[in-house]
């Protein structure tokens, strides 16, 4: 008996420490952002309980950032992926409906190109999409940043399985009753879908949050560049002052972190249901 | 019946996802394939470029490296995530909470990832103070070649782990508890019932993660853009940063399109499986 407990113990404290390992460097941005810069690399060496805790404050980092472009970058991030989500429900959800509710000749065929062509992440095919949109003239513009994000192939995939799920007697009483293609779509299966939207709808943020690459060729100017890529910067821009670094990276990483925590549950189905057996 | 009439009905709500596929990525790829098979001031079709790259010393390395780097880095983040899904696999109270802590980098940005462990690898960062807490001297970390990639290594799994450990996590949890009865009844240890039923039960998510995490390490290109810039000596000049380098540091794009076809049609290969299995799946 006692020897079951003390197992259990050492099982709840190897679990514990694996956090805490992976959580603290964040906890180190998260201290760095309100100590002062000199602070920063001062208390590593040797390793003491002020190097995770700070022993002076201060709110100057983050004064110097949001008088700097950063706030711009957060606001331009904020809003192509906000876009982002929008438009590629609309486009997924359409698109998954097709493909799971109307019967027609061909539609494995369909499918199979769109997911294929779709899970080759976009970075892969970066250079001539450059080239493309930068003909088009969509160089520097929220366009550029929006649309290679709107067809997501993980989103098409989910939404899919979830409307295959959902009873066939739903859409034949419906037509049954007079309605049309796009009334099943919108009256039936559209209100019934809310989950499965917020999994595709978290997929398409936390990837448009992410990407660097992509925003790096196409929107470089200030006005247009999203917090992944100015951060990045930084160094050029301060010289290595590591206090706005870390406190920008700090801003970054809230957001999805708190949607993260929040939705948590959504995440984890909709990432495990793409791995995982029936 | 009116299956053929169906087609006109599902054209119109596939429209705009078709056309995103045609312009988004059919496009990008069949330019891809035009412009790297004309070499520089050429109106014909030749495989110029191809040979060019293929001879390049430069590309060679880089292709190794990025190939080493895959036989390494896919093994390890694909045991490290079962060993964590297995030993966060279990009802304890609190458990949720430290997965989150696991998972929480993925939803981070690479290149926010990549500033703060350029700060954490540096000589007097926070890297080297843990490493003093058990006695080991100060490391070079991004400024040796022979380290440079090992951090490379370190940081893309501090950030990708949890994400496949979440899909293993999700597969342990369907495995049947009668499975591990059935095992235990027949008087099999640990060990023999990691090896004759979790492993076989796991075959799907596993080979899964396999694809899926080899496809997003061909990819890897904020941590080595923003930590070494695929130095020391080229040492961590992973495939994606040399195409960008050749296209935009060197201005060479037309050896950087063959280089992209080369990525495209690995890619597809990859894709190709990953989506074989996701699709057996949905069919049962």
């Amino acid at each position: 008996m006692g020897n079951i407990k003390a197992t259990t113990i050492l099982h709840a404290a190897v679990i514990a420490a694996t956090g805490i390992i992976f959580f603290l460097p964040l906890w180190w941005i998260f201290v760095s952002a309100f100590r002062p810069e000199e602070d920063i690399f001062r208390y590593l060496s040797p390793l003491t309980i002020e190097t995770f805790l700070p022993t002076r404050w201060t709110f100057d980092h983050f004064i110097t950032l949001f008088e700097s472009t950063f706030a711009r970058s957060i606001f331009n991030s904020l809003f192509v992926a906000v876009a982002t989500v929008l438009g590629g429900l609309a486009v997924c959800t359409l698109a998954a409906f097709a493909l799971s509710v109307i019967e027609f000749p061909g539609r494995n065929l369909v499918f199979t190109l769109m997911i294929v062509s779709f899970l080759i992440p976009f970075d892969a095919i970066a250079l001539p999409l450059y080239q493309i949109m930068r003909g088009a003239e969509l160089q520097n513009s929220y366009l550029g940043l929006i649309l290679p994000g709107l067809g997501n192939g993980l989103a098409v995939f989910l939404l899919r399985q979830f409307f295959l799920g959902l009873p066939k007697e739903l859409r034949e009483a419906a037509m049954v009753d007079g309605m049309g293609w796009f009334q099943v779509f919108w009256r039936i299966y559209l209100p019934l879908s809310g989950p499965a939207m917020i999994s595709a709808g978290l997929i398409m943020f936390i990837f448009q949050w992410q990407a660097y690459l992509w925003p790096l060729l196409i929107a470089p100017a200030t006005e247009y560049k999203v917090a992944a890529v100015s951060i990045a910067q930084f160094n050029s821009a301060y010289g290595i002052a590591f206090g706005p670094i870390m406190a920008g990276a700090m801003c970054i990483s809230l957001i999805p972190m708190a949607i993260l925590v929040f939705f948590q549950p959504y995440f984890s189905n909709s990432v495990a249901s793409t791995g995982s057996k029936e | 019946m009116s299956k053929t009439k169906n087609i006109f009905v599902a054209l119109a709500f596939l429209a705009p996802a078709l056309l995103a596929v045609a312009c988004l990525r059919i496009w990008p790829a069949l330019l891809s394939v035009h412009e790297s098979l004309l070499v520089p001031r050429a109106t014909t079709y030749s495989f110029g470029n191809y040979i060019y790259i293929f001879g390049d010393p430069i590309f060679q390395s880089s292709v190794w490296t990025t190939l080493f780097f895959s036989i390494v880095v896919n093994p390890l983040q694909i045991a490290a995530a079962l060993g964590l899904a297995i030993l966060l696999n279990n009802k304890m109270r609190g458990t949720g909470f430290w997965r989150t802590l696991v998972l929480l980098p993925v939803a981070i940005p690479a290149s926010v990832s990549a500033v703060v462990w350029a700060a954490a690898l540096r000589p007097d960062g926070l890297a080297n103070a843990l490493l003093g807490i058990f006695g080991i001297g100060p490391q070079p970390f991004l400024t040796s070649p022979a380290q440079a990639l090992a951090c490379i290594i370190l940081v893309t799994s501090w950030i990708g782990v949890g994400y496949w450990m979440t899909i293993l996590l999700a597969g342990l949890q369907d495995i049947p508890k009668s499975l591990y009865e059935a095992a235990r009844i027949d008087g099999m240890n640990r060990w023999q019932q990691f090896t004759n039923v979790t492993l076989p039960q796991l075959r799907r998510p596993l080979t899964f993660v396999l694809v899926a995490d080899t496809v997003s390490n061909f990819l890897v290109f904020a941590p080595v853009q923003i930590l070494t810039r695929g130095g020391p000596q080229r040492s961590t000049n992973l495939i994606m940063h040399e195409i960008y380098n050749r296209a935009f540091a060197a201005g060479d794009k037309s050896s950087a399109y063959a280089a992209t076809v080369v990525l495209i049609l690995l890619m597809l290969t990859i894709v190709a499986l990953q989506f074989r299995m996701m699709s057996d799946k949905g069919e049962k």
